[in-house]
């Protein structure tokens, strides 16, 4: 009945019952709702008096009414019962709606603030984290801590407070009476429990294996062609099936324990009230006790059962919330590293200089740049070469802040770029990644990233400067075409179309590129060519590139090896130079001479085509 | 129950439809038939003495309150004491026993949903969601089992419940019986409507949790996007509008979910009232004695819970047969007649194959999509090694694919040893032909297993000879747990360049006579691949190799080289051949060998081996 979802992973497990340290910081999330709060619980007490009151009804029903024939006052006796009955179902509603609807909303807010937090954590800290963890973060811990709120706490409460209720008024009835029912509590608490925590364990087990399966069938639908080329079916088909019968086992034990933990309550309440018809009569004999009594204790112990059966689940319910408590809060504590300027500072008029200033940067102990110096004056163009590794990607991340220096600085037009407000810096730098990341969504959001001053003009405008209108219009719905998942529609050159159009429809003050590379078919490369270009005018632009047109077409020319800038010039002055660089031409240059698809020089080649590593190797001789 | 129809329902009339829509699980229940007869006795036997209970609780009252001797009411509770006891141990082993049944049929159903998606192929998978056909395996079947077990329990339970019952509050008292089941039929269909509809929103409150979910596993994977982009105040926005859905969704749930227990508690009670207003005059009267009024309390509170239950589970088996609908579209799937002899496979020869591979005027097209392979004919003699080249999507992998049986190709275009791919028994073919795929995919499990996953319990040795001829070796010892390293997210995460070596020690252990390369190397660094190379020419002669190449030197080591181009054959011949006569493989050529030299820019900074 209950949603169908497990905020229960492979991860879970489970900690104390309440941690307060845990608890107090966690409270702070519910205080914007604390009427609520008092409202969940003055139901409680009042829940529990109307339970209490109802046997008493009867029991003065039967001693007054049934039993000696007078049925003066009874209707109004009955009166009050169905008030009873029904202030009790009103109350019990109420009390529900209360307890859900509380504990999605504190879980809502608990939710946005981890939602935001991590949005603002760092490039590190997201290499470091899968993404499926952080989902489950967010949304299945959360849920746990819900769970707490709607069904463990208020309730625990409650039906700890119902259960002194009733050994109270049983107490007040007949002392001696109780003390039979007193004895016997005991025991049916310990073996209640003891069954029902025997039988989450397993079923908690149970759920595991299920899980398991779900993993090996998702591994085998996505392998399914490796199973098939090394007919490992057989194998796999057993091993599910140990697993398949583990699970089998677990709810077996589990339907056995559900069973009789229903079965002993069942019984233990007839025992009970057997005794207590077997004590009630000789008390009755001597008048002590009343026949409405017993029949009052009949239905009182009816009604502790249920609270007691609860009891132990919400114990898990706990656990599993304060694990799920602890998991978010260190997320929570997990500091941005990258964050807005402590105070503001005046902003320069914008001219587009870009001036690294003896920056270093690395990732754990190896350096990546060293110390390294150039400025880019305003509205140049300046291509970046150099080998796989040689730090181009992280050089130009430092410009819009994806990663801070460790020594040195980057300047934008003689402000640091940590000076400058994150939104300003990152809305003045436009950057163009190797593989365009597209959201499921339509085109148009993919273009303009909800941006609403982006208008639905601007980004026709920006798709036909990049080129992209052409296939856009091709598709079925044109702008408000459906992406599916990471763009899986579309081939690599569209999606990298979509990039370029996105930058038309930013169009920041400056760009930076990370050419794309060998993923794309002859056609749209040339496109994509075309559309560089065009983006590239009346910006400062710097340009990590691949292909030597792209090159050729930049006013300066930057040669970076191992972190260091070893070659700067234009193309010509390179190639007099006669360096690194002229010798990558030269394979360039009798490549293109060569090429009878294109001709000479029309299509430019990639300097860095198919992907691959650093490593010295001497070309063969050819 | 007839909501959902089936979707090829016989013509032939109701019983047919059933018997086509329940067609999946009906030879399970004909094998558990003994089963559920024993099942139906033991719950027979558990009703009986649940219903005497209240009758001996009646005889105890009565006697209490004509105060009769303690020794008979001595009597009287211990037959209490002893039939509850009684009751309880029946009552455990009914429906641990039906219950049972339910989990039998779903391991059944399970293990059969399992080994028929081990047996659907390539074309199958491209039109499923993966999350999909696991669902499926899961959910649905646990759906279904509700539908068989529980459902069973619940059904016969309610008709001998009042089966029981009914006759002996009729006995008591007729007009009192018919007074007091008066709003049974209310709360029979008040649960039934109830627990539909909240089916309906639990499945609104799991969805909008799935679209939650994926839209932040969305956003953490395209967060460099939203950061350059400075949009991370619209994300926080669009997410609080995910939240809000969710948390709306809940909030529809739980006002009706909140209905559920207080209604069960209140028509419970509603009979208390009804019994006390009618049957307490009665009472008062002299018409019943306080020992019945005492049992017709203890007998609605029998009957309460079977028919809130029965309600309930009329819903739970609608869920379950529309799941059974959702479970049989895939157990109905049969593989792309990849593998079809018309004629039985012939008793092969049992020495192996030699590894000759003829293909002649091949078309292939992926499910009615554009020509991928057009018309290619090649003849490669057994013991070659041969080179592919080509520029991204001129069909090199199509080629493999087509090769591996992975997709169907019609008779009469590709044979091995002059064998028809389409009539070569599967055991035969991939004991003899096998490929290492362009993603290398491994599974989340220890290396060992990854090596040999078909469990043909190889040794240590021939593992570490294998890793050895993959240059792996050295890394693998540096492994805590060698061969048993868990892979995987919680295990050890291996570079792209260590799982192509993985992959293709894998390929190299299945011993095949014809190796199908994919693009295997393009992680692996150039002088790791130059010594693979050279360990596998060791195999030639003995081996075919077919492999999809990238970088100068593979090409330099193939005997033979077929250069592709849109889905065709363009130029063939080996190395210095096409440098002379083909002007496509000399632009290839040159473009591998500058990416090359540009790498080799660089001083070797990463350990040798791979590159993440």
């Amino acid at each position: 009945m209950t949603p169908t979802i497990h905020s229960e992973t492979e991860e879970t497990r489970y900690g104390s019952f309440l941690d307060w340290r845990l608890f107090a910081r966690f409270l702070s999330y519910t205080l914007p709702y604390r009427n609520w709060i008092a409202a969940a619980l003055i139901f409680l007490p009042v829940t529990a008096l109307l339970q209490i009151a109802q046997p008493i009804v009867i029991k003065r029903a039967v001693d007054h009414h049934l039993t000696t024939g007078a049925m003066e006052g009874f209707q109004l006796l009955l009166l009050l019962f169905v008030a009873l009955v029904l202030s009790q179902f009103a109350i019990a509603y109420m009390q529900s709606v209360v307890n859900n609807l509380l504990g999605q909303r504190v879980v809502r807010d608990l939710r946005q603030h981890l939602f935001s937090h991590l949005l603002f954590l760092d490039a590190g800290f997201f290499n470091r984290h899968t993404s499926g963890r952080l989902t489950n973060r967010i949304t299945s811990d959360t849920e746990a801590v819900s769970q707490m709120v709607t069904s463990g706490l208020v309730n625990l409460v409650g039906d700890l407070l119902l259960l002194l209720g009733i050994a109270i008024s049983m107490a007040w009835l007949a002392p001696g009476l109780s003390l039979v029912t007193l004895l016997a509590m005991p025991v049916i608490i310990a073996g209640t429990i003891f069954i029902t925590r025997k039988m989450r364990l397993v079923q908690r087990q149970g759920r595991l294996y299920l899980a398991r399966m779900a993993g090996r069938m998702t591994e085998e639908v996505e392998g399914s062609s490796v199973l098939r080329l090394f007919a490992c079916q057989n194998h796999r088909k057993e091993q599910f099936g140990t697993i398949n019968r583990q699970h089998y086992d677990s709810f077996l034990t589990s339907n056995f324990l559900e069973a009789t933990q229903f079965s002993f309550i069942d019984a233990a309440s007839t025992i009970t009230i057997a005794l207590l018809f077997w004590y009630g009569a000789s008390l009755a004999e001597q008048g002590e006790v009343t026949i409405g009594t017993i029949v009052a204790f009949i239905d009182y112990i009816r009604r502790i059962f249920f609270p007691i059966r609860d009891l132990s689940g919400k114990f898990t319910t706990m656990q599993a919330a304060m694990t799920a408590l602890e998991r978010i809060f260190n997320l929570l504590d997990t500091p941005a590293a990258i964050r807005d300027p402590s105070h503001n500072h005046p902003l320069p008029a914008f001219q587009g200089e870009i001036r690294f200033n003896q920056v270093d940067f690395g990732y754990g102990n190896t350096l990546v740049i060293h110390n390294l110096s150039c400025t880019i004056a305003p509205g140049e163009k300046c291509a970046i070469v150099g080998p796989t590794g040689a730090g181009k990607t992280s050089l130009v991340k430092l410009i819009n802040r994806i990663h801070e220096p460790l020594r040195g600085q980057v300047f934008i037009d003689n402000l640091p770029v940590s000076h400058y407000p994150l939104s300003t810096l990152r809305t003045l730098v436009g950057m163009v990644q190797q593989e365009t990341f597209l959201f499921a969504g339509t085109i148009a959001q993919n273009i303009n990233l909800n941006e609403n001053r982006i208008s639905r003009e601007t980004i026709h405008a920006a798709a036909s400067e990049s080129g992209a209108l052409a296939f856009i219009e091709r598709l079925p719905n044109g702008f408000d075409t459906l992406l599916t998942e990471r763009g899986g529609n579309l081939s690599a050159g569209e999606r990298q179309l979509l990039g370029i159009t996105r930058m038309f429809a930013f169009n920041p003050a400056i760009l930076v590129m990370d050419e794309a590379t060998s993923s794309v078919d002859t056609i749209s490369e040339r496109m994509i060519q075309d559309a560089l270009k065009k983006l590239m005018q009346n910006r400062t632009a710097l340009i990590i590139a691949h292909r030597l047109s792209t090159v050729q077409n930049c006013d300066r020319i930057l040669v970076l090896v191992q972190g260091r800038i070893v070659e700067s010039g234009t193309h010509t002055q390179l190639l007099e130079k006669n360096g690194v660089y002229a010798q990558l031409y030269a394979l360039q240059f009798q490549s293109e001479g060569n090429d009878p698809c294109n001709g000479p020089g029309k299509n430019p080649e990639n300097l860095v085509g198919i992907g691959g590593s650093p490593c010295p190797i001497t070309p063969k001789p050819y | 129950m007839t909501t959902n129809p089936a979707p090829a329902a016989s013509p032939r009339g109701f019983s047919q439809n059933w018997r086509y829509r329940l067609r999946h699980v009906i030879p399970h229940l004909k094998n558990h038939r003994h089963a559920f007869v024993v099942g139906f006795l033991l719950l027979a036997l558990t009703n009986l003495s649940a219903a005497s209970i209240p009758y001996l609780l009646k005889l105890t009252t009565e006697t209490v309150t004509a105060g009769a001797g303690s020794k008979e009411i001595l009597h009287l509770t211990l037959g209490l004491i002893l039939l509850s006891v009684v009751n309880a141990v029946l009552r455990v082993r009914a429906r641990t026993h039906i219950f049972g049944i339910g989990r039998t049929v779903e391991y059944e159903l399970r293990q059969r949903y399992h080994a028929h998606l081990l047996e659907l192929d390539a074309p199958f998978f491209d039109g499923e969601r993966t999350g999909d056909l696991v669902a499926r395996g899961n959910n649905d079947i646990t759906a279904i089992r509700m539908f068989v077990g529980p459902g069973f329990l619940q059904v016969c339970n309610t008709i001998m419940v009042y089966a029981t019952t009914l006759p002996v509050m009729v006995g008591l008292d007729t007009t009192l019986t018919l007074l007091v089941l008066a709003p049974f039929p209310i709360v029979l269909g008040g649960t039934r409507l109830l627990t539909g509809r909240l089916y309906a929103l639990s499945r609104q409150v799991a969805d909008s949790f799935g679209h939650m979910s994926s839209f932040v596993q969305e956003t953490i994977t395209g967060i460099a996007v939203i950061r350059t982009h400075a949009r991370e105040e619209d994300w926080n926005r669009q997410f609080a509008n995910e939240a809000n859905a969710y948390y709306q969704a809940n909030v529809h749930h739980a006002r009706l979910q909140s209905l559920f227990n207080p209604l069960t508690t209140l028509s419970g009670s509603i009979g208390a009232i009804l019994l006390l207003s009618l049957g307490g005059n009665e009472v008062a009267k002299g018409h019943i004695t306080v020992g019945d009024f005492v049992a017709f309390s203890g007998y609605l509170a029998i009957l309460i819970m079977p028919t809130v239950g029965f309600g309930w589970i009329l819903t739970v088996m609608q869920r379950g047969l529309a799941s059974l609908e959702r479970v049989g579209r895939i157990l109905d799937a049969t593989p792309a007649k990849a593998y079809t002899p018309e004629i039985p496979p012939l008793p092969r020869d049992p020495k192996r194959w030699l590894g000759g591979i003829t293909i002649k005027n091949l078309h292939f097209s992926y499910d009615k999509g554009p020509e991928i392979l057009k018309n290619i004919s090649l003849t490669i003699p057994p013991g070659a090694f041969i080179g592919l080249v080509g520029r991204v999507g001129s069909g090199k992998s199509t080629l493999l694919n087509c090769l591996a049986r992975l997709y169907p190709v019609p008779p009469q275009k590709i044979w091995l040893d002059d064998q028809d791919l389409t009539d070569i028994d599967e055991t035969d073919l991939r004991r003899n032909l096998a490929m290492a795929p362009q993603e290398s995919f491994l599974f989340a499990t220890t290396l060992r297993e990854n090596l040999d996953p078909g469990n043909r319990g190889m040794d240590d040795q021939t593992l570490w000879s294998a890793l050895n001829m993959v240059a792996l070796d050295e890394e693998v010892s540096g492994f805590p747990q060698g061969l048993d390293s868990l892979l995987g997210e919680r295990g050890i995460t291996l570079s792209g360049g260590q799982r192509q070596r993985v992959a293709l020690a894998r390929l190299l252990l299945a011993n095949p006579t014809i190796l199908l390369l994919d693009d295997v190397f393009s992680n692996v660094d150039a002088k790791t691949e130059e010594t693979i190379l050279v360990n596998l020419k060791t195999l030639a002669g003995q081996r075919t190799i077919l492999m999809v190449c990238h970088r100068v030197a593979a090409l330099h080591h193939a005997d033979h080289i077929h250069l592709l181009e849109a889905g065709e054959i363009r130029d063939s011949g080996n190395h210095a051949q096409l440098m002379a006569s083909s002007s496509l493989y000399q632009s290839l050529h040159h473009q591998m060998a500058r990416m090359e030299a540009l790498q080799s820019l660089a001083l070797p900074v990463n350990t040798p081996g791979s590159t993440p």
